[in-house]
């Protein structure tokens, strides 16, 4: 039986095998190279990933919010930033006149937050931020109203604030956070995300996109609480965006016409199967 | 020895063959035996690598917070964990180890319709694994972005990922190749008497398998191409900012890795349905049924793809379609577990090592099966979309499925290609050892998911770590049945008892010839006068 010289065999099994990676050298240079050429390609990629510098976010985890600056609430009261982070607090940068992005933001965290297993006004608390400054707490209160009513669960009228403000304290807020954005005639480019922060202003966690899971909010109110900064969980950044698909009709055309060549050449292959049969053999013990 | 095996000459078993010598006879061989021993090889090693790289995870999971790692690493351990599994351990392994080990034998076949061809496409998957190691260590590091490569992060991240999809790239042409040699052969190289009718049912798995090989994986080709070169050209075909569109991605690459799931499950039905007649001493009940069941999954589980995408954003009515699509494809695999109940009855049943495995995937695959259809229907799929839930059942299909049947194939069919067999009480502690643990660790999930925990994330809130705790035990459990079923097949494989020709007395072709089988398979070529479960007709009393 085979097996008695297996173990003759085998020395010479580990005396080969330094030849294994000798063949594999020259794909693994290749790889090597396809990945240096990648990096390179990647860091003119993320450049121009958005022609505008203007619009964007950079991350400051760690970093601090202004405390001194002011705002208006919906009601009109000015108040101190600083005043209004008695807890963890959810900042949304938004504006209330936008007609697109931000109210899926502020509507998707409306349906989140009955499900956050913390009391709310009391162990946290949510800022809407309105970056246009011509935007008046009267605009902001019928948001408010809006949105506290889509909860469908009672929700303390302290628990989030919409807030308005002057250039400057918007600017000095969004720059702390590192959030850019662009008027565009009446409306906005800005990216889609929120933050959290301690109690003395410290920046703990970016939400990215426009739905939040309680689980993710719970999570990073807890460690807001501890004053623990925690990695982004969702990287990528998402922006408003519309999608033409008229525009992409060549794509389409080559998936199309790659998705016929399989399946003709598959059906040609079984046709030519099936009509040429079972390979005659040659008796006795033909070759195969 | 066994008498049978002493009536052949020596140098008739293929592990002596003559020509090249040490590493060489084997990286260079042509024989099917000889290249399916090759892919049973490396598809194991990636297979442990990747064990070990779950162990891990477990481990970190085992309690809220970090616990040995931060999320960055854990984001690359799941990456690649699921990579390895599956493109370089299940993927290739079963129809690049099994199918070539017992199949061209099961049709009275000398080798496949293209020997050449076969040994390229394990260099092909060598060279394409070789390339997704390399991307572990280079670049950027570690891929982190999920084994399904989803864009747009897979096309903005840092890490490696460009090389990492290259390699997957390359090991879906040896895919495909091995697809296109085992139709042919399959079609082309049936012995004399070797009906449709009468082909094993795990060669008409392998046929439903292969068809899909082909027709899918060409679709993970492009696709992955399309992601490098938004990586490497900014092609923006996924990139909503210019004009492109991210959920095409998605569209494409389910496309492929839905029927890629029964590229997994497929063969592993077929090694169940070989070896319940066997262990039952009885025919297969509705052998038609059983084979074209196979090629109805591989059909329907070819239209199913939209179900991974429920909350992408899809219309309702694609949303209604393809829910329905799936409870269509649970209809012939409920077919399948239908049959073999009734094959079990009145059986004379033995409970070996093989039956045992075979009996369990009976069980944990309907598990996973049910499991499917609550994320089928888009209600509930919303519920437990993206949680633990979805791991839970996943591994129940392919792990308890697919890897149970890979293991009741090893100790089915390794003994004939060895000529001798493990020790069979250490084969059956290790089977409680496995059963048992694999219960705990993914239940376990499925339970968690149901509560809300997500699936990849490093961390979790507080309530959910006895769950966790008990999981993590359960994958010790696993491991420690693992490495004892392991240690006890190689050993009895390579010092254990010799097995005469037909150990299990199975009516298949392959138990008729000598264990180890000669370079040729067949000393005289074979007539084949009945069926694959007809053991009286084979002369088994």
């Amino acid at each position: 039986m085979g097996l008695g010289s297996n173990s003759v065999h085998l020395s010479q099994f580990f005396r080969q095998l330094f030849f294994v990676p000798l063949l594999l050298l020259p794909c693994l240079a290749f790889a090597h190279a396809v990945e240096e050429s990648q990096l390179h390609q990647h860091g003119i990629d993320t450049a121009q990933q958005l022609q505008n510098p203007g619009i964007g976010l950079d991350e400051r985890l760690g970093g601090k919010i202004p405390l001194d600056i002011s705002f208006r609430d919906e009601t009109g009261r000015r108040v101190r930033l600083g005043d209004l982070l008695t807890g963890p607090t959810i900042i949304l940068p938004v504006y209330y006149s936008c007609t697109n992005i931000c109210n899926f933001l502020q509507q998707g965290l409306a349906k989140a937050l009955p499900a956050v297993q913390r009391e709310p006004g009391r162990e946290y608390r949510v800022l809407s931020v309105s970056f246009d400054e011509t935007e008046t707490p009267q605009l902001a209160a019928r948001y408010k109203r809006t949105y506290l009513k889509a909860m469908n669960a009672p929700f303390p009228e302290d628990g989030w604030l919409f807030l308005t403000g002057d250039a400057a304290a918007i600017r000095q807020l969004t720059a702390a956070a590192g959030y850019r954005f662009q008027r565009q005639g009446r409306d906005f480019v800005h990216p889609v995300a929120s933050f959290v922060v301690t109690r003395d202003g410290m920046i703990v966690r970016y939400l990215y996109g426009m739905t939040f899971l309680p689980k993710d909010l719970t999570m990073a109110l807890l460690e807001a609480r501890d004053g623990k900064v925690g990695v982004t969980i969702r990287k990528v950044v998402g922006y408003c965006f519309s999608f033409d698909p008229t525009g992409k009709t060549y794509v389409f055309n080559i998936l199309r016409v790659s998705a016929t060549t399989v399946i003709l050449s598959a059906g040609g292959f079984l046709a030519f199967l099936l009509l040429t049969g079972r390979k005659k053999r040659q008796r006795p013990s033909g070759g195969a | 020895m066994s008498p049978a095996a002493e009536s052949q000459p020596v140098s008739s078993s293929f592990w002596n063959d003559t020509g090249r010598t040490g590493i060489f006879s084997w990286i260079f061989s042509t024989d099917h035996k000889r290249i399916g021993l090759l892919y049973l090889y490396t598809a194991l090693t990636f297979f442990l690598i990747a064990v070990v790289l779950g162990v891990l995870m477990r481990i970190e999971l085992m309690a809220p917070g970090r616990t040995i790692m931060g999320a960055q690493t854990y984001n690359a351990l799941f990456t690649v964990h699921g990579v390895m599994m599956l493109f370089l351990f299940i993927i290739p392994g079963f129809p690049g180890a099994f199918g070539n080990l017992v199949m061209p034998i099961q049709i009275g076949a000398q080798d496949v319709a293209f020997p050449r061809l076969n040994l390229f496409s394990w260099w092909l998957y060598i060279i394409g694994a070789a390339i997704i190691i390399t991307s572990l260590f280079t670049g950027g590091g570690p891929p982190d972005t999920g084994w399904t490569f989803y864009v747009p992060f897979s096309a903005r991240t840092g890490t490696n990922v460009s090389l990492a999809v290259f390699g997957v790239f390359i090991v879906g042409f040896s895919s495909i190749l091995t697809g296109l040699n085992f139709v042919t052969t399959i079609h082309r190289l049936r012995a004399d008497g070797m009906t449709w009718g009468r082909l094993p049912l795990f060669v008409w798995s392998l046929y439903a398998t292969a068809w899909v090989q082909i027709l899918a994986t060409p679709i993970l080709g492009i696709t992955l191409v399309l992601v490098i070169a938004e990586r490497l050209l900014g092609t923006g075909l996924f990139d909503p900012a210019r004009g492109g569109d991210p959920l095409m991605y998605q569209h494409l690459f389910w496309i492929y890795s839905h029927p890629a799931v029964y590229i997994m499950i497929l063969p592993g039905m077929g090694v169940i349905s070989d070896i319940i007649p066997v262990f039952s001493r009885k025919p297969i009940f509705g052998y038609k049924m059983i084979a074209f069941s196979s090629l109805a999954i591989a059909a329907a589980g070819s239209l199913v793809w939209g179900h991974h995408m429920f909350t992408s954003g899809m219309s309702d009515m694609a949303i209604l379609v393809f829910s329905f699509l799936t409870f269509v494809v649970a209809i012939p695999s409920a077919i399948k577990v239908f049959n073999w109940v009734s094959t079990l009855y009145r059986g004379s049943i033995s409970l070996e090592a093989p039956m045992l495995f075979a009996l369990s995937f009976l069980l944990l695959f309907s598990i996973g099966g049910l499991t499917g259809l609550i994320l089928g229907a888009a209600a509930t799929d919303i519920h437990v979309h993206d949680t633990q839930f979805v791991v839970g059942h996943f591994h129940y299909v392919i792990f308890g499925g697919g890897v149970f049947a890979f293991f009741a194939g090893m100790h089915y069919w390794l003994p004939k290609f060895y000529g001798r067999r493990y020790a069979e009480k250490p084969a059956i502690v290790a089977w409680v050892l496995l059963f048992v643990g694999f219960n705990i660790t993914y239940f376990t999930m499925m339970v968690l998911g149901m509560k809300g925990m997500p699936r990849r994330y490093y961390d979790y809130l507080p309530e959910f770590t006895a769950l966790n705790l008990a999981s993590t035990v359960g994958s010790w459990i696993m491991v420690s049945g693992l490495l004892l079923m392991l240690a006890n097949l190689f050993h009895g494989l390579l010092r254990g008892t010799p097995v005469g020709n037909n150990p299990w007395e199975g009516a298949t072709l392959e138990w008729s010839i000598p264990s180890p089988p000669p370079t040729e398979n067949f000393v005289v070529e074979p007539v084949v006068t009945h069926g694959p479960y007809d053991f009286k007709g084979a002369g088994i009393p």
